[in-house]
């Protein structure tokens, strides 16, 4: 069994007295996919914050290959911080940067490349995403699938083990949000890295999961395959996947 | 119990700012930034405010003539106008003036810009790609407000000579040369060195503020909204309390050290 990338051993997390998660452990082994549901307003992206040293936890311990992230000084936390990536909701690019100086901007800031190697590296990025002929273009110039796969380009500048895509098809058509799908799988095979992502799109989630987690009630209350998922006994569960207006859950109108 | 909830909210404020400042101070001696953005920053900071501050100077220069003419003329000592009009702009008027010109465009300016990149989840990336958001984004702000805050000076104190000595010829008749006259035995080394040291407080209180106000930002739209008016507020009070410190710790020190 490969080991674990990440791992939350009863982690309660809250804001202005309010607690959002509780008690929840999990563990992500190397190379999985792992993907996060559930209802919205429910920390789910809190979730992905915390695992990403974004956001410190209440209690509870925080563990990434191992390591303590709050045990960790400033330093030694950018380290580990440098082998994750993260991909947005809203995308938080740089808008005052090309799209291309997007990209160049954690190589110039935590590599040693020279000028004409960052260039080099951009491209090869760009390309692989599908957006090389936007390079001199700004964020704000380009649609909303292309900012998209510029985010999962600059994600994946540093070549990190664990990424973290916080609703990548969020606001996009669903051929578009199918291909960025299908780019963040073959993206995966071929880095070999774990992947942590959040959708509410069952579907979605059914492409790229090796295992799935639905966040309700302020915890963590499935953990399981995709099968496991679709026939799981918990009505939350069976009414949050089945897309139902009736059941336990509030349904927002 | 809501007065009480106010103190303790304010206090917080304050904790959290000096807390924030702490932590840049700690940045600049550890990780300095890219003397580009400093550069960058200076730049744009200037730039920003060059034309009010110099308008501004010009009239404070201009109504500082007027007001000592009116006094001077009783005592047949208007050939000291300059050198007095010049000596309070320099240890009061200019750096006051100066501080609330950049409160009014940068600090506002500032705060909402990198408000937006926190509710936009920039700083989170750049944390995510692995750099410093201090060091980054902050840190170049923070030494371009305050280098610039000296430009800015010097530019209100040329300004305000050139106001003070055009009114002074056109409303109390001392010509221009006389104006000048005067200045250099008026305008004591303690005075520059007390303007300077305003400059530098009121400059490092606005820095302060407005970028710790704009990097805890939250909320939106409205949260962005809400950090540039408390910015607005917390600089103006600021500037007048740090006033208050520095002529009076001022006050002492010159006593103490230089017996002026």
């Amino acid at each position: 069994m490969a080991l674990p990338a990440i791992e939350l051993k009863n982690v309660s997390v809250g804001f202005d007295g309010e607690i959002v998660l509780q008690n929840v452990s999990l563990t992500i082994h190397e190379g999985e996919n792992f993907v996060l549901v559930g209802p919205s307003g429910q920390g789910k992206s809190v979730l992905l914050k915390l695992m990403a040293g974004l956001i410190e936890p209440l209690t509870g311990e925080v563990l990434i290959r191992g390591q303590n992230l709050k045990s960790l000084s400033r330093e030694e936390k950018q380290k580990v911080v440098c082998k994750m990536g993260m991909l947005f909701q809203k995308n938080a690019l740089f808008d005052s940067l090309s799209n291309a100086e997007n990209i160049a901007f954690p190589l110039r800031e935590v590599t040693s490349l020279s000028p004409d190697e960052i260039e080099s590296t951009v491209d090869k990025f760009l390309e692989a995403v599908g957006i090389g002929h936007a390079k001199n273009l700004y964020p704000d110039e380009i649609s909303g699938g292309m900012q998209k796969r510029l985010g999962i380009a600059r994600a994946l500048a540093l070549n990190p083990e664990i990424i973290f895509y916080d609703d990548p098809t969020a606001g996009l058509d669903p051929i578009t949000s199918r291909k960025i799908i299908e780019l963040i799988i073959d993206l995966q095979q071929k880095n070999s890295s774990t992947v942590v992502a959040i959708t509410n799109d069952m579907n979605r989630a059914y492409q790229m999961a090796d295992r799935i987690g639905m966040v309700i009630d302020k915890g963590l209350i499935l953990t399981g395959s995709v099968e496991e998922t679709k026939h799981h006994q918990d009505a939350r569960v069976h009414q949050f996947v089945r897309g139902d207006l009736e059941g336990p859950l509030m349904v927002m109108s | 119990m809501v007065k009480q909830a106010s103190f303790y909210s304010l206090m917080s404020e304050i904790g959290g700012a000096l807390l924030f400042l702490r932590e840049v101070l700690r940045t600049l001696v550890t990780k300095p930034c890219s003397l580009h953005e400093v550069l960058l920053q200076i730049w744009r900071v200037t730039i920003q405010s060059f034309s009010t501050t110099g308008m501004a100077g010009f009239f404070v220069g201009a109504i500082m003539t007027v007001q000592f003419a009116l006094q001077m003329r009783e005592f047949d000592a208007m050939g000291y106008l300059g050198g007095l009009a010049t000596s309070g702009t320099i240890r009061e008027v200019g750096p006051l003036l100066i501080a609330f010109m950049l409160s009014g465009k940068v600090g506002a300016y500032t705060s909402a810009e990198l408000g937006t990149m926190k509710v936009t989840e920039q700083i989170d990336a750049i944390r995510c790609l692995g750099a410093d958001p201090i060091q980054e984004i902050i840190l170049p702000r923070f030494i371009g407000i305050i280098v610039s805050s000296f430009f800015l000076l010097g530019l209100g104190l040329i300004m305000s000579i050139l106001g003070g000595m055009l009114m002074g010829a056109f409303f109390a008749g001392v010509n221009p040369e006389e104006y000048i006259r005067h200045i250099p035995t008026i305008v004591t080394f303690p005075s520059i060195i007390s303007g300077l040291v305003k400059c530098f407080v009121f400059a490092v209180v606005l820095a302060t503020i407005c970028t710790y106000r704009g990097y805890s930002t939250s909320g939106g739209a409205k949260g962005v909204g809400l950090s540039v008016v408390k910015t607005a507020v917390a600089t103006m009070v600021g500037i007048v309390i740090a006033d208050w410190m520095t002529s009076f710790l001022g006050d002492v020190v010159m006593k103490l050290v230089l017996g002026a």
